[in-house]
C-alpha cells in the first residue's frame, strides 16, 4: 500500500469503478422486478408503514450479508452501517432512475405513489448492489481487499443462516408480488404440498452438500447442533418458509385467507425461497471449522 | 475510510436518498388515518369535443381517501336529445390522493349536465 502523488486520481478512478459495479449489480438483480407490474401497483396498494418495514428488513439483510461476506473484512460496526446505508442509497437512486426511464414515475404521478414505487423497487436493487460489492469485484485490485470469504475460513453457522435468509428473500421476492403463489397454494392438495416440502428439503440438501458446486460442502462437517448438514438444511428451510410468510403477508396475500390456504402459499413460495437459501449458502461457502472444500 | 470527493459525494447522495424516501413514507404513514377510498369525479365540460361517433367529455377521478381502490366502476348518465343515456367505464386502480384521467362518451352533446355515480370498487 504505497500512496504516491497520483494516488488521489487513482483512488477517484477506483471509486468510480466501484460505483459502476454497484449500479450494474443492482440492475442485474433488480431488472426482473423493475419490469413487474405488480411491484408498481403495490406501491400504492400497500400502506406506507409496510413499505418502511420491508425496507428495514432489507437493510438488515444487507448489513448481515456485508458482515458475513464483506469485501473489507476489517471494518468496524460504524463502517459496516455506513456502507450498508450507502448500498440502500445507491439502490434508491438506481430504482428512481429506472422508474423514470420506464415512464412509471413522472410529473403526472402522485408523490406518494412515486416514492412508494422507488422504495419497493429499491429492495431487489439493493441486494444486487450488495452482491456486486462482495462478489463481482476483480480480485486483488485494492490493497484493502481481503479476497473472498472462504480464503480464510468462511462464515460460521449463524452467518450462513443469515445469508440463507438473504438468498431466500432475494429469490422469493421475484415471485411474491405476483398472483402465482396464491393460485398454486390455493389449488394444491395436502399430499401435493407434503411432496413439495419433501422435494424442497431433498433438493436443497443435495445442492449444498452433495452436488459438488463451488462453495458447496461435504457431509462430514459438524461443529455444534446447527452445523450438521441435516439440521442446517431443516433450519434453512424453516427460515425460507418464514421469509415466504413475511413476503406474502407484506403483499396482502394473507388478509382474510384461511390458514390452510396460507400454508399452501407459503410452501409453494418456499420452493423458491429454499433454493435462494441454498444458492446464498453456496455463494459464501465456507464452514465453521475449515475453509470450504477447495 | 472515505478517501476522495467521489466517495463523499456518493455517500451524501445515498444518505439524502434514504432519509428522503424513508422520511416521506414515515410522515405519510403517520398522517394516514385509514380513510376508505373516496372517489371524486370532476367532469371537465370546457374540454369536451365531438367526433364522428359521438361526444366525448374528459373527466378527472381523484381519491381523497387514504386507501386505494381497485376495479372502480363509474356510471355516467345524461339526457341526449330527450332520451336518457348511460355510459360506463372502469378504472383499474385508483391510488390514494392521485388523479386518474378518463373520458366519458355519449352519442351526442347532452341537453344538461352529466350525472356521475360510483357503482363500486374493490378494496386491495
Amino acid at each position: 500500500m504505497i500512496r504516491g502523488v497520483s494516488e488521489r486520481v487513482d483512488s477517484v478512478h477506483k471509486t468510480a469503478q466501484d460505483l459502476l459495479r454497484a449500479v450494474s449489480g443492482g440492475l442485474l438483480v433488480g431488472l426482473p422486478l423493475l419490469f413487474t407490474m405488480e411491484m408498481w401497483f403495490h406501491s400504492f396498494l400497500l400502506p406506507s408503514w409496510k413499505i418502511v418495514l420491508l425496507l428495514g428488513v432489507s437493510f438488515i439483510v444487507v448489513i448481515g450479508y456485508s458482515a458475513v461476506s464483506g469485501f473489507r473484512r476489517e471494518r468496524s460496526w460504524t463502517e459496516l452501517l455506513v456502507d450498508s446505508m450507502e448500498t440502500m442509497g445507491i439502490a434508491i437512486v438506481v430504482a428512481a432512475g429506472a422508474m423514470l426511464l420506464l415512464g412509471r414515475i413522472g410529473p403526472e404521478i402522485g408523490l406518494r405513489d412515486a416514492v412508494g414505487k422507488v422504495a419497493l423497487e429499491a429492495i431487489p436493487v439493493a441486494f444486487g448492489v450488495s452482491l456486486a460489492g462482495s462478489q463481482l469485484a476483480a480480485r486483488g485490485d485494492d490493497g484493502n481487499d481481503q479476497g473472498m470469504v472462504g480464503d480464510e475460513g468462511g462464515p460460521g453457522t449463524l452467518g450462513r443462516l443469515v445469508v440463507a435468509a438473504g438468498g431466500s428473500l432475494l429469490f422469493a421476492l421475484n415471485v411474491a408480488p405476483t398472483e402465482e403463489p396464491v393460485l398454486l397454494g390455493v389449488e394444491a392438495e395436502w399430499w401435493l404440498l407434503l411432496l413439495v416440502v419433501g422435494v424442497s428439503l431433498a433438493t436443497t440438501f443435495a445442492i449444498v452438500f452433495y452436488a459438488d458446486f463451488r462453495g458447496g460442502r461435504t457431509l462430514e462437517q459438524r461443529n455444534g447442533p446447527l452445523s450438521h448438514p441435516l439440521s442446517e438444511t431443516v433450519a434453512a428451510y424453516a427460515i425460507s418458509l418464514l421469509v415466504s410468510l413475511l413476503l406474502l403477508w407484506s403483499f396482502g396475500r394473507t388478509d382474510g385467507v384461511s390458514a390452510s390456504a396460507i400454508a399452501g402459499q407459503v410452501i409453494m413460495l418456499g420452493v423458491l425461497a429454499s433454493f435462494g437459501a441454498a444458492a446464498g449458502r453456496l455463494l459464501v461457502g465456507g464452514s465453521a471449522d475449515s475453509g470450504g472444500k477447495e | 475510510m472515505r478517501q476522495n470527493w467521489l466517495e463523499w459525494f456518493a455517500l451524501a447522495v445515498s444518505v439524502l436518498a434514504v432519509v428522503g424516501v424513508v422520511g416521506f413514507l414515515v410522515v405519510d404513514g403517520l398522517r394516514d388515518e385509514g380513510q376508505p377510498p373516496t372517489p371524486i369525479v370532476e367532469v371537465r365540460y370546457p374540454e369536451a369535443y365531438s367526433t364522428d361517433h359521438g361526444w366525448i367529455v374528459p373527466a378527472t377521478v381523484t381519491n381523497d381517501g387514504d386507501r386505494a381502490g381497485e376495479a372502480l366502476v363509474i356510471r355516467a348518465t345524461a339526457t341526449v336529445n330527450g332520451e336518457e343515456e348511460e355510459s360506463e367505464l372502469t378504472v383499474d386502480y385508483l391510488p390514494a390522493r392521485t388523479a386518474v384521467e378518463v373520458s366519458i362518451g355519449f352519442s351526442a352533446e347532452p341537453d344538461g349536465e352529466v350525472t356521475v355515480q360510483v357503482v363500486g370498487f374493490r378494496l386491495p
